[in-house]
This record gives C-alpha cells, sequence and structure tokens, in this order.
C-alpha cells in the first residue's frame, strides 16, 4: 500500500524500511511502524479470532485496549500488536485459530453462541463429574488466547529504576506537557510518563487549529521541545503507568527501543505530588457487529492516516456521538477517504464550524441516527437507524468509524482508593474527592478545547508544585482565573446502545460477551456491575476493561431502570500487561562464596546452594560419598564450615541477653571450654543450637547454624527491646572462616602447624584454645565431635583462610588427608545422631521432641528464657513426636529423607536416612508420635511413587556409631 | 513498596528496608504465676485494629534498629502518634 508519506503529522521514517515474517511470508514495514499498523498497510484486515465464539477481529482503537490484535510475536503469546513497535525480522502469528485468522475452521462455533448463555461455565461445568475432563479438554482448545510454551526461554535485557520525584506527570499530551512544564519553573524534579513510544496525546495528529493560529500537531512539538530542554525533567516514553500505591508511589514499565538498553524496564517512583493527565479513550458503540474487522474507533482511523500514513479505508460511514468524530471525518475527507454519510448521535450541540466544514465538502450528515448493524466477514456495508430505531437505510462502505462518546482514563485515581462517582453533564465517572496530592488535568475532566486542555495543565502542575511546598505567589490564581476563562467541560453523549436487541452487539471484546449476555445476567439477578463483570466475563480479559469499563455501569443502570447513580468497576494493577522478566529484573542469582571457594572448587567440588550460600556437597562423582566418608572415619579429612554463623557479644549486660535466648544457664560457660547450647522461640520451638565460648568478663563468642545466621542480630534484639540493656552485637559471620578438620589423624596433622600442646591433657574434648598456626596467625581452636571422631574446629580471619588450609593441606599430605564435603558430614555425623535443625526438626518441632531437653535449664526463671513458658506447658503433653533411630529391615533398601511413617494414617517422617559405611546398616533419625518410639517398634514406611508396596524399619538405640564417644574424646 | 517508616537513627526510609515485629503488647510477663492461656494469649493473640495501631518494626536492611511506630493499617501508611487523651 502506498503511504501518505509527506504529512507532517507522521510518527514514521517511509525512508527506513523494516520487515516482518508472518504467514510465512515477508512483509515490508518502516520505522515508527507497530506491529500492527505494518500488517494493516500490508492488507491484513484479521488479525484474530475471538475468545469464545471465533468471530474475526481487527484494529479498533489501536492503543490495545482489547485482545482483538494480541498476537504471538517472537514466540511471545498476547502481544499487543498496536502497542508494539516493529522491529527487524519479527515473526508475528495468529492465535486461536485452526486454519488462519482469515478463515478459522472454529468461525462456525458463532453460530452457536445461542447455547452458550451468560454463565454457561457455571451452570454447565458439574455434572455429570465424569465427563467434564474430557470436555474441558475440547474447550480448551478451542478457547483462549495464545498459548504458551514451557521450554520457551526468555531473551532480552530487564532492568528496573526506582526514582524520586517531587512531582510525576501521568500523561504526556498538550496539558501533561504543561503541567511538567509548569511544575518545573521552580526547580523541582518532574518526571513525565507518556504510553505511547512519543509525547503529544491528542493534539499529535490532529491539524485543526488551537485557537491561536497553530495546528495541534505543531503546539504539541513545540511543548515537546519545550520539555525536552528543561532539564528537571525527565521523561520516558513508551512507558505505560502499571499501578498507584498509597504514599503517591507509582509503578510503570518502559519498553526499549532498538537503541535502547534494555528490552522492558521496571519503573518505580515515589513522588511528593501526581498529575494525571491520561486523558480519554473512546466509549465504544453497542450495535449489532459492532467489531467486526473494518469498524474502528475515531482516534484509531484518524491516527492510522495522521500517524502512520495509512488510509484506514476507501469509503467510509460514520457513526459517532462526539466532535471528535466529525473532525476526523473532514480531515481523512481532505486525505482522500470516500465518506458516504456521518451519522451524529446527537440532536444537537455540535461544533458549528465543523458542521460547515462537512456541508463545504457535501458530506451528508444525519442527526439522530446511529448505526444499528455492521454486514460483512470485514465490513462491506452499514444499516443506519434512528436513534429510536423508526427508519432505518443502508451504505455500502469498507470502514465504519464507530464511537460513542468518551471515556476518562481515571485509572490512576482509581488504584489510589478515590471514590468515583457519575458526573451527569460529561457522562462520565470521575474522582468525587481527590485523593491527597494528586491532580487532575486535561481531557480526563472533561474540557475539549486545546486551550482549555493547556490551561488545566498549567494549573494542575502549579498545584502540584504548591504541594510541594512551593510558594507561588499568585500564579496560582492566575492559572485559575485563566482556566475559568476559557470553555469548560463539554457535554457527553449519553447514549449507550443503538435500539437493537443485542444478540451480536459486543459489549466486551475479550470475552465474547454482548448485550444479550449483560441482559441474562441481570435476569439472574447478578444486578449490580460488579456482579455481571464476573458472571457474564465483562471487563475480565487482558485489556482491563478499556472496552466494556464505561457502556458496562451505563447500560445496567439503564436495563434496571435503576434511580440510583450508576456505579463503575472497579480496576486493580497491572493497567496493562507487564513481563514477569520486567519485574523480575537483572540481578537473578545472589549467593556468597566462602573464602576457600576457589580451591574447593579447584579440589573438584560440587556446589550446592544452601541458604544464600554456596557450599560444595560432594567432591566426586560418587554422591555417597563412600571415599570422603570412610577417610574421615579411619584418617583425617578437611571441611570447610565458613557458613557458620559466627557472633560476638559483649558489653556489661552481655550475659543477660545469652540468658534470655539460649535455654541453658550461660553464667556457668567456664573460659577454655565449649557449651554447647540452644535457641527456642515463644512456643518452645527449636530454632538454633550452636557453641557459646566466652573470651573475657561479659565478652563471648558463639556460632549459629548456617541459616539462622541472617537473623540472629535481629532475634536479640528483639527478645530484649524492652530492656535496655548495655551490649554489642558483632556480626562476624562474613569476617570468620571456618575449618573442620577431623579423623584419627587429625592431632598428628595439626601438630605440625602450631606449637600449641595439643595433647589431651592439655587441650581436652569440648576445650577451647587461641592457638597460633603457621607460627603467626592467631585461630580460635575447638574440640568438637559432630562428626564424631577427634575434631578441631579452627575459626580463622577469613583472609587468612586460605593460608591455614594449605598449610594443613600440606601437612597432612603424608597422611593422605582430603576433603570431605557437606554430604559426607551429613552422614557421619547421622551416624553419631548429631542433630540438624532444619533437618531432624521442622516449624512445630520443640527442645524436648528431638531430645535436647537436658539443656534446658528451668531454674533460671527470672531470665525470661524465650520458650521457657511454652516448654513447661509442653512437657505434661503426651501427644508430641519424639527423634528416635530408626534402621531398615532391608540394609540394601535405606529410605528417602522425607518418606513418611504410616498406618491408617500419618505418624512421623524419616528425617535423614543413608546406608552407613561404618556399619553396613541402612540408619537413620525419624520424628514419630510418642507411642511409637519404644526400642523395637515395628514402622511401617511410605514413600512417594511406591506403588502401594511399603517399607518396614524398627526404632533402634541412638546413636549408630561409637556410642560411648570414645573415639571423638580420644 | 509504598509504605514508609521513620527509623529513629536512619530516617524515612522505604518499607523494604524493614521487617515487621508485630503489635506492641509491652515486655514479656514474669514466668511466675503464668497460665497456659495468659501465655499463649501473649505471644499469639493481636488486636488487628483496623486503625492507627502502634506496632514493632526493626530496620533489617539499615541500622538493625528495633524501634516503634504507629501506622494506619487501612492506608498502610506510617502515621504520627495519636494525641493523648485522657
Ligand atoms: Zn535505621
Amino acid at each position: 500500500m502506498n503511504r501518505l508519506n509527506q504529512l507532517p503529522t507522521l510518527r514514521i521514517d517511509p525512508a527506513e524500511k523494516r520487515t516482518l515474517s508472518y504467514r510465512g511470508k515477508s512483509l515490508p514495514g518502516v520505522a515508527g511502524d507497530t506491529v500492527a499498523t505494518a500488517l494493516f498497510a500490508n492488507g491484513v484486515r484479521i488479525f484474530a479470532r475471538s475468545l469464545k465464539y471465533h468471530r474475526p477481529r481487527g484494529l479498533y482503537s489501536l492503543d490495545g485496549e482489547c485482545a482483538n490484535t494480541m498476537m504471538d510475536v517472537d514466540s511471545i503469546p498476547n502481544v499487543r500488536t498496536e502497542n508494539t513497535l516493529l522491529k527487524n525480522g519479527m515473526v508475528v502469528k495468529e492465535q486461536n485459530v485452526k486454519g488462519s485468522a482469515e478463515f478459522d475452521w472454529m468461525g462456525f462455533i458463532d453460530k452457536f453462541d445461542w447455547m452458550m448463555p451468560a454463565g454457561f461455565y457455571y451452570h454447565t461445568m458439574h455434572k455429570p463429574a465424569a465427563v467434564w475432563p474430557h470436555a474441558m479438554k475440547q474447550i480448551r482448545k478451542a478457547a483462549g488466547l495464545g498459548e504458551i510454551s514451557p521450554d520457551y526461554v526468555m531473551r532480552g535485557r530487564f532492568d528496573e529504576l526506582f526514582l524520586k520525584a517531587d512531582v510525576t506527570v501521568v500523561g504526556g499530551g498538550a496539558a501533561g506537557m504543561r503541567a511538567a512544564l509548569a511544575a518545573a519553573e521552580g526547580g523541582l524534579r518532574v518526571v513525565l510518563l507518556e504510553a505511547r513510544p512519543h509525547l503529544g496525546g491528542c493534539f499529535d495528529y490532529r491539524v485543526s487549529d488551537n485557537g491561536d493560529g497553530t495546528p495541534l500537531y505543531q503546539r504539541a512539538r513545540e511543548l515537546a521541545e519545550q520539555v525536552a530542554a528543561t532539564t528537571n525533567i525527565r521523561v520516558f516514553t513508551h512507558a505505560p503507568l502499571v499501578g498507584t500505591y498509597s504514599n503517591n508511589l507509582i509503578t510503570a514499565h518502559q519498553v526499549g527501543s532498538d537503541s535502547d538498553s534494555f528490552t522492558e524496564r521496571y519503573i518505580e517512583i515515589r513522588s511528593e505530588s501526581i498529575v494525571v493527565a491520561t486523558g480519554c479513550i473512546e466509549r465504544p458503540l453497542l450495535f449489532d457487529n459492532n467489531e467486526r474487522p473494518g469498524v474502528m474507533q475515531v482516534g484509531c482511523a484518524h491516527r492510522l492516516a495522521r500517524t502512520y500514513g495509512i488510509l484506514p479505508g476507501k469509503q467510509a460511514v460514520f457513526a459517532v456521538g462526539h466532535d471528535l468524530g466529525l473532525e476526523a471525518a473532514i480531515d481523512l475527507f481532505d486525505l482522500g477517504l470516500k465518506i458516504g454519510c456521518v451519522a451524529d448521535i446527537r440532536e444537537d450541540g455540535q461544533n458549528p464550524d465543523l458542521l460547515m466544514a462537512l456541508a463545504d465538502r457535501a458530506i451528508p450528515v444525519l442527526k439522530g441516527w446511529v448505526a444499528a448493524k455492521a454486514h460483512g466477514k470485514t465490513v462491506t456495508k452499514v444499516t443506519l437507524t434512528t436513534v429510536e430505531g423508526t427508519v432505518k437505510r443502508d451504505f455500502d462502505c469498507d470502514l465504519l468509524v464507530a464511537s460513542a462518546g468518551l471515556t476518562p482514563v481515571t485509572g490512576p485515581f482509581i488504584m489510589a482508593q478515590a471514590k468515583m462517582g457519575y458526573d451527569n453533564h460529561t457522562g462520565y465517572f470521575l474522582p468525587t474527592e481527590l485523593p491527597e496530592r494528586m491532580f487532575p488535568a486535561g481531557r480526563l475532566t472533561g474540557v475539549g478545547d486545546p486551550r482549555a486542555i493547556e490551561a488545566s495543565g498549567r494549573l494542575a502542575g502549579l498545584q502540584a508544585a504548591a504541594a510541594c511546598g512551593v510558594s507561588l505567589n499568585g500564579e496560582l490564581d492566575a492559572a485559575k482565573a485563566a482556566t475559568a476563562a476559557l470553555p469548560g467541560p463539554e457535554r457527553g453523549c449519553k447514549l449507550v446502545t443503538a435500539p437493537v436487541k443485542g444478540r451480536k452487539s459486543f459489549i466486551c471484546f475479550d470475552e465474547d460477551a454482548t448485550i444479550k449476555s449483560v441482559k441474562q445476567a441481570i435476569d439472574k439477578g447478578f444486578d449490580v456491575p460488579e456482579l455481571v463483570k464476573r458472571f457474564a466475563g465483562v471487563g475480565l480479559g487482558p485489556g482491563q476493561g478499556g472496552i466494556p469499563g464505561h457502556n458496562l455501569p451505563l447500560f445496567v443502570a439503564k436495563y434496571t431502570a435503576s434511580s440510583a447513580t450508576p456505579k463503575p468497576t472497579t480496576l486493580r494493577p497491572p493497567l496493562v500487561p507487564t513481563f514477569i522478566a520486567t519485574y523480575a529484573g537483572a540481578h537473578h542469582h545472589m549467593f556468597k562464596r566462602t573464602p576457600l571457594h576457589k580451591s574447593q572448587k579447584a579440589a573438584g567440588g560440587v556446589f550446592r546452594n544452601i541458604g544464600v550460600w554456596k557450599r560444595a556437597r560432594y567432591f566426586s562423582d560418587d554422591f555417597d560419598c563412600r571415599e570422603e566418608i570412610l577417610n574421615v572415619r579411619g584418617n583425617v579429612g578437611m571441611l570447610d564450615g565458613s557458613t557458620l554463623g559466627k557472633f560476638r557479644i559483649h558489653g556489661p549486660d552481655a550475659l543477660k541477653a545469652l540468658q534470655r535466648v539460649y535455654v541453658s544457664d550461660m553464667s556457668k560457660v567456664k573460659e577454655g571450654r565449649i557449651k554447647y547450647s540452644a535457641m527456642c522461640n515463644d512456643d518452645g520451638c527449636v530454632i538454633d543450637d550452636g557453641v557459646v565460648v566466652k573470651r573475657g568478663e561479659n565478652d563471648y563468642y558463639f556460632t549459629t547454624s548456617t541459616g539462622r545466621a541472617g537473623a540472629t542480630v535481629e532475634w536479640i534484639r528483639y527478645h530484649t527491646r524492652f530492656d535496655g540493656w548495655d551490649f554489642h552485637l558483632v556480626n562476624l559471620t562474613d569476617a570468620m572462616g571456618v575449618i573442620n578438620l577431623s579423623g584419627p589423624n587429625a592431632r598428628k596433622v595439626l601438630a605440625k602447624v602450631t606449637d600449641a600442646d595439643l595433647s589431651s591433657e592439655a587441650f581436652p574434648f569440648s576445650g577451647y584454645r587461641e592457638i597460633t598456626v603457621g607460627g603467626s596467625i592467631p585461630a580460635r581452636a575447638m574440640r568438637l565431635g559432630f562428626v564424631g571422631e577427634l575434631s578441631y574446629e579452627l575459626h580463622v580471619a577469613a583472609s587468612y583462610m586460605q593460608a591455614v588450609w594449605d598449610l594443613l593441606e600440606e601437612a597432612g599430605a603424608e597422611f593422605g588427608i582430603r576433603n570431605f564435603g557437606v554430604e559426607a558430614q551429613n552422614v557421619l555425623r547421622m551416624e553419631k545422631c548429631h542433630i540438624i535443625l532444619g533437618q531432624e526438626s521442622e516449624q512445630r518441632t520443640n527442645l524436648l521432641d528431638v531430645g535436647l531437653g537436658f539443656l534446658w535449664d528451668r531454674t533460671k526463671s527470672a531470665c525470661k528464657t524465650v520458650g521457657a513458658v511454652a516448654l513447661r506447658q509442653a512437657e505434661k503433653d503426651p501427644n508430641r513426636f519424639k527423634l528416635v533411630g530408626i534402621r531398615m529391615e532391608d540394609d540394601d533398601r535405606p529410605a528417602r529423607d522425607g518418606a513418611l511413617i504410616v498406618d491408617t494414617k500419618v505418624r512421623g517422617y524419616v528425617a535423614t536416612m543413608r546406608k552407613s559405611f561404618t556399619t553396613g546398616e541402612a540408619v537413620g533419625m525419624a520424628l514419630v508420635e510418642k507411642p511409637l518410639s519404644d526400642i523395637g517398634t515395628r514402622l511401617e514406611i511410605f514413600e512417594d511413587e511406591c506403588n502401594g508396596v511399603r517399607l518396614y524399619a524398627r526404632v533402634v538405640k541412638m546413636p549408630f556409631y561409637d556410642p560411648n564417644g570414645e573415639r571423638m574424646k580420644a | 513498596m509504598a509504605l514508609t517508616l521513620t527509623c529513629p537513627v536512619c530516617g524515612k526510609r522505604n518499607g523494604y528496608e524493614f521487617r515487621y515485629g508485630g503489635e506492641d503488647k509491652g515486655p514479656r510477663p514474669a514466668e511466675e504465676g503464668m497460665t497456659p492461656s495468659a501465655w499463649c494469649d501473649y505471644v499469639h493473640m493481636n488486636k488487628c485494629t483496623a486503625g492507627v495501631q502502634k506496632e514493632w518494626w526493626f530496620h533489617r536492611d539499615g541500622c538493625g534498629a528495633w524501634f516503634t511506630t504507629y501506622r494506619d493499617t487501612v492506608a498502610n501508611l506510617e502515621v504520627d502518634a495519636p494525641e493523648v487523651t485522657e
């Protein structure tokens, strides 16, 4: 198609070619085209088939207000092609069709609409129950929009912006630009958001005079230049508003162009005040076949020609209810469109200049007439009628420009919880009370005169500045006076529907809801818009009520003959579809590495995410870790335990704080000894365990489990928040690393790198010593027995970790020292029945359940120990779980971690179980109900995918290895 | 997050930086003479005021302070302390 290449209003660059692929063909487009306009320029009229009836659909609003032009673009379904700028090589496909959009094998469904009244699914989808899984499959195939491919990987770069602004202006039309300029005068930081790819709004494509002798499009460009020259206005184009929240928080997203570094980005703006200048969309005219391809709104037809250089048809009929329709008819006629007739719903009230211009061009105007029916798969003919339905006339045409009136875009107010009311003069739903520091401007207030639009923008901009504390010295009053002197809100057209029965009059395109189905819903008693919306499916589609939002409450009020004022349905974010990828942003994987990460990796470590950390779980392909385990049991191994939480607490009240959170009597912690203890929550459930050492008077060093490190400071401060105690907490988790040296040869290895006396007399089990390694490196050494062997845990400054590790590795070479990972440690400690919280416990497991009751000191009530009161009560409860040792009847078939212990119901679960290389038995720990906890009790185990076959185990004594602890105390 | 909170140390900050610590119920009661139900009430029962309530917040991604403030739970906005009426 030849474009109107010379128009001064164009937003395309006809010289810069683009191509897209559609139905196996390469089609030409130009820079500035949207996917939709490029297809339209290539003769595509049917873009998609509708959700339920498979009716053909085409361009309607050109702003993506309905699903009509949603297509699959580059394998992304439901792309709003009217809002998507064409990029070279895009692959575009139709959705919800069998065959093609042009010829759809499912098109016959439209004839069977009588079988599917409002609430069809609710009525029929329950019996007979057996049929519905099959029926649902067929319906799913026949109905719906785009299809998502589970294997599709989202490409592109996604970004986030978090802005702070004084004033944010939503809408970059004339009013929005004037508001931004006015607000920026005093030096405030202003953000201007515009949904379309360019500023200009409703001025952008119009050639009519602004009242001062300047064509509107030119005025829009002047204002855009002024905005661009104002350094304290930050403009985001192609950035639709997504949500408004309390505290004047706004979210939006911005679509990146070819030259941008992002595909789409999330924008969150915190502003002191907000100007809403979102303008108007058009209120659809309801008549039979009102959504046929070839029927489009005024702005759509006008912008196709003026913005994209495409004449929307050859022979047109207009059926409109506002002056913009008349203006468009005149302009499009001058651009070469033949117009058979303009039907104006209004009997009077038209701008006389426009009527004169129509008469000059010999375009017949029928006042008080409206479209009744569109004919043809794409429009070939239209029947017009008087508003009363008394007389009818047919006109041949391939374009029907139809629009009942205007609808203000009030989403930002609705989402900011503004109460909405019906304004009788304009016929709009407008906020009855404005949210704090939020100001309306431009066409959404009802004004249509270009000067009035600009003046209202300036006024709102100044009001927003004043709300930021700028003193305006009379400028505000002047702006108010200027606005008052100009024409005010215009009277809106009140017609809701043409005089038709409405079986094929679509009030909501996305959900294929007709006037008839709305009537059916109301007849069933769903007589308020919010109920009709849900029962008949009006405005639940991806367009978020853009098409039916205004008409539905008007129609309901009319049909129910309600004397109450109509009530609009509500809106919720996101106002426009946003990619999940945009919300996810750029940083998907964040984790911490231990100081030994590199050398662990070089040593063949296989890493897993454990909490916020990457940890080496295995050091070979053998995920049973046989070699790692046997080496610790028989020789010596080293583990990187740096992820342990590590803290210093000191100050006059440090001991009091420890007494509050630990269940044991912490006053008994002696210097040179480690104290193992646990923390509970107020329900007595155990949340953490670790060791505490005393390094001086009111100066302690303690460890927490890896997962609790992040919450420990918060926890201790929370539980002491009323006491006013004087202590300091220092999180040393990242500052210190931990090496666990374990095995019968551990002492020999360590002795080679330190002068400290490591004999069992000088440094016994449970001892704590501060030693020097390698001549000068200080290390805090603890003799622990987590894995059940002679074991030294060295806490070393992170920066020295690698050096100490290397020293030990070298010293251990003659013994065959080797790494062991988290999984080997897990098995080793399991054989000793040393618990790991989170594995041998869950949310409801208390200290007593896991057998740690011995840690609890009940003589320190005065300390108000967290959890003590609940433990006292739990002690008397016979119905609690108990941690027991279990052994499988078949040692070659250990149950999986998490397998359920059952009889007629669930009685517990397996916490950890492995085949022990040390003993050859399949052993583990389980939490079971108390009656099942006696030694010898036979347990029945259920696993996922067990096909009805149960496993059996018996309760056995704990631990399974070295019951007297001789090895770890050696 | 639309909510902002005013940390006594760091000032007004984005609500994302804080962790909610529950309604203000006063100090932990003494253990002596505590009945199970009274204890359970202290730990678990909340007033759930629809309106302004005093509550605890922790400046997790900031200075690490626990502090109380007043929030209108309906609008989800921090508000000034209500004037004491006697
Ligand atoms: Zn703070």
